[in-house]
């Protein structure tokens, strides 16, 4: 890699940002002093005393005086850009020769990813091995092709992966087939699954039905011996026995984070093929903004402060949000009666809501009680949706949306680029 | 997609169970069986069964009636009954061409596992998650799955088959009174054990889940200097008032990027 | 004179003509479903109900009150004459003279007529109704002229054959008008059915000063729930929409109307007409459902309302506000029919529109319309340290806190009304989580089941406790407690309670010096009256007297007191939300910017939220209680 010192505008307008939440970062990639310090108007160095420390294993603040972690026998100040900001440790690699026996966790991998609760059920793996008597081993079972590099800091000791076209798309009974075949090969201790929308849910189920297996389902605090399992509408928690097949709920257990594995590739001896009686015929691509609101993950809501209506359009096009409206732009006649949002409108449980030019009426706050994140761009600071909102933006909505749309715009063309 | 004529003659039976209010905890129709029953009166408006195995909560069945069917059937049962053998039995006998579900029930174990068991049992392939039924011929039924963020998945399967349905199917429609009072409840008595497993469990009000504490463990530097330098979480919302324009829809962007809807 | 012959034989066949028409007429009510009334006490009850109660209504319009003496008191004076002057053929001038007198008051009052039909305003209904002074002049003329010779002014052979033809042509177009078309489904029809609807009223409550508000029981058990066709309707209710005169008094103070959504009660009223008659709208002369053309509705006696006759739009943009009620001349009752054909559409299609599904189920699951958890509803009062029914037992007053309980805005005017109480050492308490929703809007929303479910609930849950009054700042649970669950309390039981709004009770405590208040200090403030607490409760000077007491002189909006417009708010109009042109309460709005006030001023928390929903710029908006706590000295012990 050369030493060439490059400049990166955005990093360092970041660093120019206190309020933005990279500010920390590129503050310290830029000078290379911790946000700690900070350079007076009179240009002496300064300590900020809220900028410094961390949240221990315990959870109270601690300050590192030695400074030690801060790798500060490293190069110093800006001979540190562009290099790798911080020096991997070696976590100590954890092996395990002939297991007596296997802890299967068959996972998600969304994207061909590990999904954040396929390594909370990684965890719950490794604590049912520690739990039992003997070696065992946390066998992580994949379905298609793979893009992870991090099975082994995620705890997988063992790793079965069942690729070929016959497990593309929405495959469940081959898949179930070739965890048949686990089975009879590994004969695990515990079966587990990530009780999840994105399929765990429903191999579980299934594998559980012809196994006959009673699973423990929704199940969120697991030891060997009672599980404590979520009940329906979220009312009541059932505690039972701990079975052998289980479907966990997100955060069951503390993710692997200490230690490294070997994540040894295992390969069944055959597995039959399954005679299939459903036939994927591929996703319909729809439309984000045609999505239903009451669906949308994404909502992109327009109000009385919209005087471009074109410009709004595009702006959710180029976002891929899903377009909302308070009443008024409804009523108005600028958006249709089916995208409003609001107590006479759609209820929405989207996980961001940018709310453009929306004073927050009660009415309209009532649709986004359930929204986890609310950003508000909005020329009045003291409106009521700027309360609710996570992130403001107080200026005019035609051009922070132009400058958003151009944002976007540059970073898709940028993407492609690193792509090529 | 409209259903077209063949699907008319279709033999559609839609399972019911007895729904929570999530807040209140009241007995009601629940929404994904509801869901269930309005597709199959889309499917088939006069040859729907809608089937429910359990002591059969009067109210909550004439909720799902009032939805337009002349009749259902219960297959009376103790509260304490394992559903599935009997459901099994009834339907080698009384075979429909499509078996409609919830994914999940509103109270009780809420294992989801029913549709399972029963397409295992009966040995008939099973759609999960389904949102609509299009068009169904020569024993071919197409079908559109529910993927998250609103997306969908064309599916063909052959009849019969079991689905459960999702949320994302269409809205059932409301249910009348006076209809609902008036149909008709074929109630079988059956002869089922016990759900003996479940005998031996302990239920008790839902506990607040803790959230998962940020802890920094000896790491790498960098994860360190991250903890130290986040924002806690909490408190009010951030506001940027002066920056410019483009500052301004940055930091938005870079909300939107870290929270995954734009990638 | 050549008519001489004639005249007995014309009058005599248009009173038969009259007579059949009359029977059939009848007929086509008795179609409606029974209900028993006092036919005598009733029919001796018109000549005061029609001269003391319609006139009262009709006054409002000074010109037509006037009018409409003078015309109607000569036709019926006119009539019992001729038949005793050119029936029975009594010889007696000074009869005659009585005759020419009452037909010239007849004239003159038809000439009035006459004059209000040359440039009618727009909510008077035109064709036929064109035709009636023309018919009133050439009847009250042409008998005149005829009975000269009787008094003995004329010789008794006057004129010659083309007088007589014109005389005869005229006779036969009065006596057509007056009598055939009186049977038979012409503009005078009003007076016939008129006279016995007053009779017959479904309501006779409403007459002497009286009020009666509430809405009917439906009973759960019939074959069909809520009005399908024309034929569900009481009989005497099919009458009462045959005697509409279709005046427009109601289109033109309708404030849905006014917004462009799809209803016109005068409308609505004739439609139920044609259904019961059986027909089509094409003779319909009057204003459309805006939005909607005239001419393609069909129905008939046993034909489904809402397919084909009446739009469900149509009913679902009512707001219940009563002020075409309150504006009929003709004492009809357009709300009571609108909330029986919803029932129909919820009780038995379960047709509700937009929200409307989802909130009664929310009220069946939760007893409250957003499906709030029922265990959260004293959370707002966490900090007021309120006493519990369940505790306390017995007080001198319950405050029934209503559903805005879990409504942010809502519970400023809890608290403040709250503050009110402790203020004035109220003996109070209130129900707490065992409260639930009075079922209000369950019931303008036609799910009369989920109301009569929640009604008796709460009864039973009140009937635990002994206390005197309830008071509420919900003029809907106010109206609900107070006229509308005496119907469903246990055989031999009734409420032991009196129901007051808390505009009427502060007011009781400033008189009673319960409470030490100073002046108000703010700019011009207007008073917006709530339907249910005016009109429906004709609670119109509490407010204001309050208001006064705080030395605020209001600034009175073109329409208030029992003229008010409704704020959009009432009838669950919010939740099904039928679209219009303007929203109503951006005219109220309107009406109250017109004052110039700074300040609205209400007595209701769904007027707050509705007004509040108004962009802004516009003035701001304050419940009374809210208003009253910031002049209020508090003591210091
Ligand atoms: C019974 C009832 C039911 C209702 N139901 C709903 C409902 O379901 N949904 C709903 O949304 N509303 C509903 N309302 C209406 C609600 O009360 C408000 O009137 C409405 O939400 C206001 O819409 P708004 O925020 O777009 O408009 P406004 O209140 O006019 O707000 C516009 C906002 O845009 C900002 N702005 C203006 N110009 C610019 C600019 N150039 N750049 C950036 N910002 C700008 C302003 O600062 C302001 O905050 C209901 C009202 C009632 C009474
Ligand atoms: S209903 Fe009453 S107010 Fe309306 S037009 Fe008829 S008579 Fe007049
Ligand atoms: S009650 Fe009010 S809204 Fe309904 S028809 Fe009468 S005037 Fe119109």
């Amino acid at each position: 890699m050369s030493d060439l010192i490059r400049r990166d505008p955005r990093t360092e307008w970041i660093a120019r940002n206190r309020l933005h939440p990279l500010h920390g970062e590129a503050l310290f990639s830029t000078s290379g002093h911790p946000v700690g310090d900070v350079r007076g108007p009179s240009g002496l160095l300064r300590k900020n005393p809220h900028g410094v420390g961390f949240i221990g294993p315990n959870g109270i603040k601690r300050i590192d005086r030695l400074a030690i972690q801060l790798g500060e026998s490293g190069p110093q100040g800006g001979q540190r850009r562009g290099a790798k900001a911080a020096v991997e440790v070696q976590l100590p690699l954890v092996t395990v020769e002939s297991p007596d026996f296997y802890v299967v966790a068959v996972l998600d991998m969304v994207g061909g990813r590990l999904t954040g609760h396929d390594k909370d059920v990684l965890g719950q793996g490794h604590k049912l091995v520690a739990a039992t008597e003997g070696k065992g081993a946390v066998v992580a079972v994949t379905f298609g092709d793979s893009k992870e590099e991090g099975f082994d800091k995620a705890g997988v000791d063992r790793l079965i992966q069942f690729r070929g076209e016959q497990y593309d798309g929405y495959s469940p009974e081959q898949r179930v087939t070739a965890l048949e075949a686990v089975e009879r090969e590994l004969d695990p201790e515990y079966w587990l699954f990530p009780d999840s929308i994105a399929g765990g849910q429903e191999l579980g189920c299934r594998l559980a039905a012809r196994l006959g297996e009673r699973p423990a389902t929704q199940a969120w605090q697991v030891d060997a011996f009672t599980s404590l399992c979520r009940g329906g509408s979220q009312r009541i928690d059932i505690s039972r026995e701990t079975p052998r097949l289980l479907l966990l709920g997100e955060e069951c257990a503390d993710q692997i984070d200490e230690t490294r594995h070997e994540a040894v590739v295992i390969e069944l001896a055959s597995v039959p093929a399954s005679l299939s009686r459903i036939e994927d015929c591929g996703a319909v691509d729809v439309d984000p903004s045609q999505v239903p609101l009451g669906e949308a993950e994404f909502i992109l809501s327009a109000g009385n402060g919209i005087h471009d209506w074109d410009q709004f359009h595009q702006a959710a096009e180029t976002l891929r949000a899903t377009e909302g409206a308070s009443r008024v732009a409804v009523d108005d006649g600028f958006m249709p009666r089916h995208r409003q949002v609001g107590a006479t409108g759609t209820w929405v449980t989207a996980r961001v809501y940018v709310a453009v030019g929306i004073s927050g009426a009660i009415q309209h706050m009532q649709g986004i009680g359930q929204c986890d994140k609310v950003v508000a761009i909005n020329s009045d600071a003291g409106c009521d949706m700027v309360k609710r909102a996570d992130l403001s933006v107080i200026g005019d909505s035609q051009q922070i949306l132009a400058e958003l749309i151009r944002l976007v715009e540059s970073r898709q063309q940028g993407g492609a680029e690193d792509a090529a | 997609m409209q259903p077209d004529l063949s699907a008319k003659s279709l033999k559609v039976t839609s399972l019911i169970s007895v729904g929570q209010h999530p807040k209140s905890g009241r007995a009601r129709r629940a929404e994904q069986d509801a869901r269930a029953v309005e597709l199959g009166l889309t499917l088939s408006d006069d040859q729907l069964e809608m089937l429910h195995v359990g002591s059969g909560d009067k109210t909550v069945m004439r909720s799902y009636l009032g939805m337009g069917l002349p009749k259902m059937t219960l297959l009376k049962q103790g509260d304490r009954g394992d559903a599935v053998p009997v459901l099994c039995d009834y339907l080698a006998t009384h075979a429909p061409d499509i078996l409609l579900t919830g994914v999940r029930a509103e109270s009780g174990e809420a294992s989801g596992m029913l549709p399972f068991l029963l397409a295992e049992k009966l040995g008939w392939p099973l759609v999960s998650r389904i949102a609509e039924i299009g068009e169904v011929n020569d024993g071919v039924a197409e079908v559109l799955q529910a993927l998250p963020r609103g997306q969908r998945r064309a599916i063909k399967v052959r009849l019969p088959f079991v689905a459960s349905v999702d949320n994302a199917a269409a809205e059932p429609r409301q249910s009348a009174f006076g209809p609902g009072q008036r149909a008709g409840i074929n109630d079988m008595p059956v002869a089922g054990g016990d759900d003996v497993v479940r005998s031996g469990w302990e239920e008790s009000p839902a506990r607040k889940k803790p959230k998962r504490l940020k802890v920094v463990k000896a790491k790498t530097a960098a994860d360190r200097f991250k903890a130290a330098t986040a924002k806690a979480s909490g408190g009010g919302g951030k506001v940027l008032k002066k920056e410019s324009p483009a500052e301004q829809a940055q930091a938005v962007l870079d909300l939107l990027i870290e929270e995954g809807v734009v990638r | 004179m050549i008519l001489d012959g004639l005249l007995p034989v014309l009058i005599s066949v248009a009173l038969a003509l009259l007579a059949i028409g009359a029977l059939r007429r009848i007929s086509l009510w008795r179609a409606g479903q029974p209900e028993s009334v006092n036919i005598i006490a009733g029919l001796m009850a018109v000549p005061r109900r029609y001269m003391v109660d319609l006139h009262h209504v009709v006054e409002r319009d000074k010109y037509m009150s006037n009018t409409h003496v003078a015309t109607a008191g000569g036709f019926v004076l006119s009539m019992v004459l001729i038949i005793l002057v050119h029936l029975v053929g009594l010889d007696n001038s000074l009869l005659a003279w009585a005759l020419l007198a009452s037909t010239a008051l007849m004239f003159i009052g038809a000439v009035f007529v006459y004059k209000r039909r040359q440039n009618p305003p727009s909510r008077l209904s035109k064709g036929a109704w064109m035709r009636l002074p023309k018919s009133l002049l050439s009847f009250a003329a042409t008998f005149f002229i005829v009975t000269l010779p009787a008094a003995g002014l004329l010789p008794v052979n006057f004129g010659g054959w083309v007088l007589a033809l014109v005389l005869m042509a005229g006779i036969v177009l009065g006596l057509g008008e007056l009598l055939f078309g009186m049977g038979w489904g012409g503009p005078m029809k009003h007076a016939f059915a008129g006279a016995l609807h007053l009779a017959f009223h479904r309501r006779a409550e409403r007459f002497g000063g009286g009020r009666s508000t509430g809405l009917k029981p439906v009973n759960l058990t019939a074959k069909i729930l809520g009005v399908s066709k024309p034929s569900d309707f009481k009989w005497n209710q099919l009458l009462g929409f045959d005697a509409c005169v279709q005046c427009g008094r109601c289109e033109a103070v309708c404030p849905a109307f006014a917004a462009g959504q799809p209803l016109n009660p005068k409308k609505l009223i004739q439609d139920m007409v044609v259904g019961l008659a059986g027909g089509s709208d094409a003779n319909y002369a009057g204003s459309a459902y805006p939005g909607k053309d005239v001419g393609n509705a069909k129905g008939g006696p046993t034909q489904v309302i809402t397919e084909g006759l009446v739009s469900p739009e149509t009913l679902w943009s009512c707001t219940t506000c009563r002020a075409c009620v309150e504006e009929c001349p003709m004492v009809i009752e357009h709300v009571d029919a609108i909330v029986d054909m919803r029932r129909f559409l919820t009780l038995e299609k379960g047709d509700t529109p937009n929200k409307g599904a989802e909130t009664l189920e929310n009220l069946i699951a939760t007893d409250n319309p957003n499906g709030f958890a029922p265990a959260s509803r004293m959370n707002w009062a966490a900090d007021q340290n309120l006493r519990v029914m369940a505790d306390v037992k017995d007080v001198d007053v319950l405050f029934w806190v209503s559903d805005g309980a879990f409504d942010m805005r809502s519970q400023r005017i809890l608290r403040a009304f709250v503050k009110l109480l402790k203020a004035a050492n109220v003996d109070f308490a209130v129900l707490g989580d065992e409260e639930r929703d009075s079922g209000d809007v369950a019931r303008r929303l036609g799910d009369d089941a989920t109301f009569q479910s929640l009604a008796k609930r709460n009864i039973e849950t009140l009937s635990k406790y002994r206390f005197n009054r309830i008071v509420t700042t919900d003029p809907h649970a106010f109206h609900v407690l107070k006229n509308e669950y005496k119907d469903f309390y246990p055989d031999g039981q009734a409420p032991e309670y009196e129901v007051f709004h808390h505009t009427t009770f502060i007011n009781e405590l400033v008189k009673a010096s319960a409470l030490k208040l100073d002046m108000y200090k703010g700019g011009t403030v207007t008073y917006h009256d709530p339907c249910y607490l005016g009109r429906y409760n004709g609670e119109y000077d509490s407010p204001r007297e309050l208001l006064a007491e705080l030395g605020i002189e209001l600034a009175e909006m073109e329409r208030s007191g029992f003229r008010s417009r409704c704020c959009g708010g009432g009838g669950g109009a919010p939740i099904t939300d039928i679209p219009g042109e303007r929203r109503i309460a951006d005219m109220r709005m309107e009406d109250a910017v017109a004052t110039g006030a700074e300040l609205v001023a209400v007595g209701c928390q769904q007027c707050t939220a509705m007004l509040e929903g108004v962009v802004e710029p516009r003035p701001e908006i304050k419940d009374i209680a809210e208003i009253v706590v910031e002049s209020l000295i508090e003591e210091v012990h």
